[in-house]
Parts: C-alpha cells; sequence; structure tokens
C-alpha cells in the first residue's frame, strides 16, 4: 500500500512507474555514454537538498563506477531571482580537477542555479562536464544553460514530491505531483 | 575489473533490504504524527540511499535535513570529536529529531552527534541505522530502529563504500578480505 496523496495536491502528473522507467533510461544513456570510465574518473555531484531521491534512484541503475558527491547551496536573503546569486554552503569533498564531472539536478527552472554550478566547476579544470536534470520547466528559463539529460519536460506548475518540496513538505513522496494554487498563493 | 570483482558474497539483496527498510518504516508510522512533525536528519554521504528509500515510505509529515561531518586526520580519535563540514539547515529547537545512519560501528561519532543535538533542545532525538555492528562498540549508543545487525566484516553497497567505490550498489556485499588487506 502506497503513502496516501495529500488533500494539497490537486493531480499525479508523474507516478512513481513512470519516473522509475525514465530513471532508468537515462541511466543506460549514462551508461553508455561513460563505458569504460574508471571509478576514480566519473563523478556524480549531486545539489542538495533536492536531487537526493533521484541521486539515489539514478546512481543505482548505472552500470559504470562512479563516485558521488554533495553539494550544499543556499540563496542570499538579499538577492534577487534575476541575479541569481547563490552562496555554496558545503562545496565537494572530491577534486573535480581531471574528472569527468555530472551534475545531478532535481529540476531545472529559471537555469541561474545550473549556470553558477556549470560555471563554477568550469573553472576547476574537469575532464568534461555535463549535467543531468530530472525535470525541466522549458516556459521559465532565462538563462541558457547547457543540460545533456533531461527527465521529463513539464509546464510551469508548482511541483512537489521525489526530492521538490514546498517549505519542506511533500518532499518524500514517491511521485511528482502539483500543488493546488490555493496552498502556494495564500 | 568488473564492479562486483571485490565482493566476496552479498549479505543482503535487493528485495531483503527493501522489505526490511519498508517494516522499519512502518515503525515509525505508528510513532509519529502530523501533529508534531520531525525532521529526519541524514548523516551524509552513506545514508543517502537509505533516507531516500525509508522517506518515500512514511505516512506522516515530516522534513529532511542533512549533515556532513569528518574525522580529524585519519581514524577516529576515542572522544568521537568529528568536524561538521554540513550543519543543519533547520534549527531543531523543540522538534522530533530522528538521525539516520547506514551503519553504527565504534558509536563515537553518533555519540557525538547525540551530545551535539542536546544541546540544541530538541524534543526527542531517535536513532534509525540501517546496520549495526555490536561487535565493535566502544561505547553505548542508544539505536531505536536498526535494519540488520551485522558481523564484523567489511561491508559495502547501498550508501557504504570502500575508497569511494561501489556506494551505488543496490545491495550490500562484503568485501573480500585480501582487497583491503593489503592496506593495513
Amino acid at each position: 500500500m502506497g503513502v496516501p496523496v495529500p488533500d494539497s495536491l490537486d493531480y499525479v502528473l508523474l507516478d512513481e512507474a513512470t519516473i522509475q522507467r525514465r530513471v532508468q533510461e537515462m541511466a543506460d544513456q549514462i551508461s553508455a555514454d561513460y563505458k569504460g570510465i574508471r571509478n576514480e574518473d566519473f563523478l556524480l555531484v549531486g545539489v542538495l537538498k533536492g536531487s537526493f531521491i533521484f541521486m539515489a534512484d539514478l546512481s543505482r541503475c548505472l552500470t559504470v563506477p562512479h563516485r558521488v558527491d554533495f553539494i550544499a547551496l543556499s540563496s542570499y536573503e538579499d538577492s534577487t531571482e534575476a541575479t541569481g546569486a547563490v552562496r555554496m554552503i558545503m562545496d565537494t569533498r572530491t577534486d573535480v580537477a581531471g574528472r569527468h564531472v555530472l551534475i545531478v539536478e532535481d529540476i531545472l527552472d529559471t537555469g541561474y542555479t545550473l549556470r553558477y554550478l556549470y560555471r563554477l566547476f568550469g573553472a576547476r579544470g574537469p575532464a568534461s562536464l555535463k549535467t543531468a536534470v530530472l525535470l525541466t520547466k522549458p516556459d521559465r528559463r532565462e538563462v541558457d544553460v547547457p543540460i545533456h539529460y533531461v527527465g521529463f519536460s513539464i509546464p510551469d506548475v508548482w511541483v512537489v514530491g521525489y526530492g521538490l518540496d514546498f517549505s519542506d513538505r511533500f518532499r518524500t513522496l514517491p511521485y511528482i505531483g502539483a500543488l493546488k494554487s490555493r496552498v502556494y498563493s495564500k | 575489473m568488473s564492479m562486483a570483482d571485490d565482493i566476496d558474497r552479498v549479505l543482503y539483496d535487493e528485495d531483503a533490504l527493501q522489505a526490511r527498510i519498508a517494516e522499519l518504516a512502518e515503525e515509525m508510522n505508528v510513532v509519529y504524527s502530523d501533529d508534531e512533525p520531525p525532521i529526519l536528519v541524514c548523516i551524509l554521504k552513506g545514508a543517502f540511499m537509505f533516507l531516500a528509500d525509508l522517506t518515500r515510505h512514511l505516512s506522516f509529515r515530516h522534513e529532511i535535513d542533512f549533515m556532513e561531518i569528518s574525522s580529524y586526520g585519519s581514524g577516529t580519535t576515542s572522544s568521537g570529536a568529528v568536524r561538521i563540514l554540513l550543519d543543519l539547515a533547520s534549527d531543531i529547537d523543540g522538534r522530533h529529531v530522528i538521525i539516520v545512519e547506514d551503519i553504527v560501528d565504534t558509536g563515537h561519532t553518533l555519540t557525538y552527534i547525540l551530545r551535539n543535538f542536546s544541546s540544541r533542545n530538541p524534543a526527542s532525538v531517535r536513532v534509525a541505522t540501517l546496520l549495526n555492528k555490536p561487535s565493535r562498540r566502544e561505547v553505548d549508543a542508544p539505536v531505536d530502529y536498526v535494519g540488520f545487525e551485522i558481523p564484523n566484516e567489511f561491508v559495502l553497497g547501498y550508501g557504504l563504500d570502500y575508497a569511494q567505490q561501489y556506494r551505488n550498489l543496490p545491495y550490500i556485499g562484503v568485501l573480500k578480505p585480501e582487497v583491503y588487506a593489503d592496506e593495513v
């Protein structure tokens, strides 16, 4: 028996089986692209908090050896969304120089955060740098950022579950749901 | 070399892990409620996979937070003192806390975290660990939810690594002794 769908959700956008199938497909593609790589050379970097479930499932589906690392970011309190300035709370523990780096993100929205990370890691001399995002909201994009692996392209609705939250709620639902507008607009 | 060449045997396969994690979640589901949502604190990196699977079975409201710690220099000191590389984003004052660990071994690190948390005045603190090695315990460290009690062997997979390898295995395996014997 699954966890009941909370009242605050309008509908389920992506159910558990759909997500799992797509994550497996993404992992198959990544495994093919990085085939033959040594464990020390391939680093997955997850962005906390949102990406931990995606990371857990994606990394288990990979057949190529790899390391896993996490970073934590926070926006500046006085920053507007338009500048996209983010603060590094915890950096990777692994040195990315000379390694093939894959940034793992739950959702790509305006693109500011991913662009920041792409530039940050790009400046550290990785052997290669790619991005994997589970969800993308093309309607919200404000800056261009390269995405190499993408799970689902979704409309501009407030989504929760599978790592994504609303005020720290609904983060661990095994599916992705659309929040009722009355929940976030009040 | 293939990924599993260093594995002696599988200790808990994927089905056994998932079944046990669902049981642990059920134990928590009868204890916690929406009225006082607890904060689950994941100790990185090892526990992220356990956290991802455990929390998807929880039926009560809860929040997630992360802590990353590192020992000073090589190995653990008897005080268990660790460096906090990433502290909690949330204030746990007055909140129920569940620490989520992959493995409890000597107990030093866990004891240190518990002492650290108690100074923050939480309403309660419980510990959930996927694996427990009681034979290795050097200090009394309370664990409330235990997935499996295991013998004193080098285990890996499902978040646990050997030299940053094998974290992503969907099962728990035992490392061949000759792999790490070279290094001790």
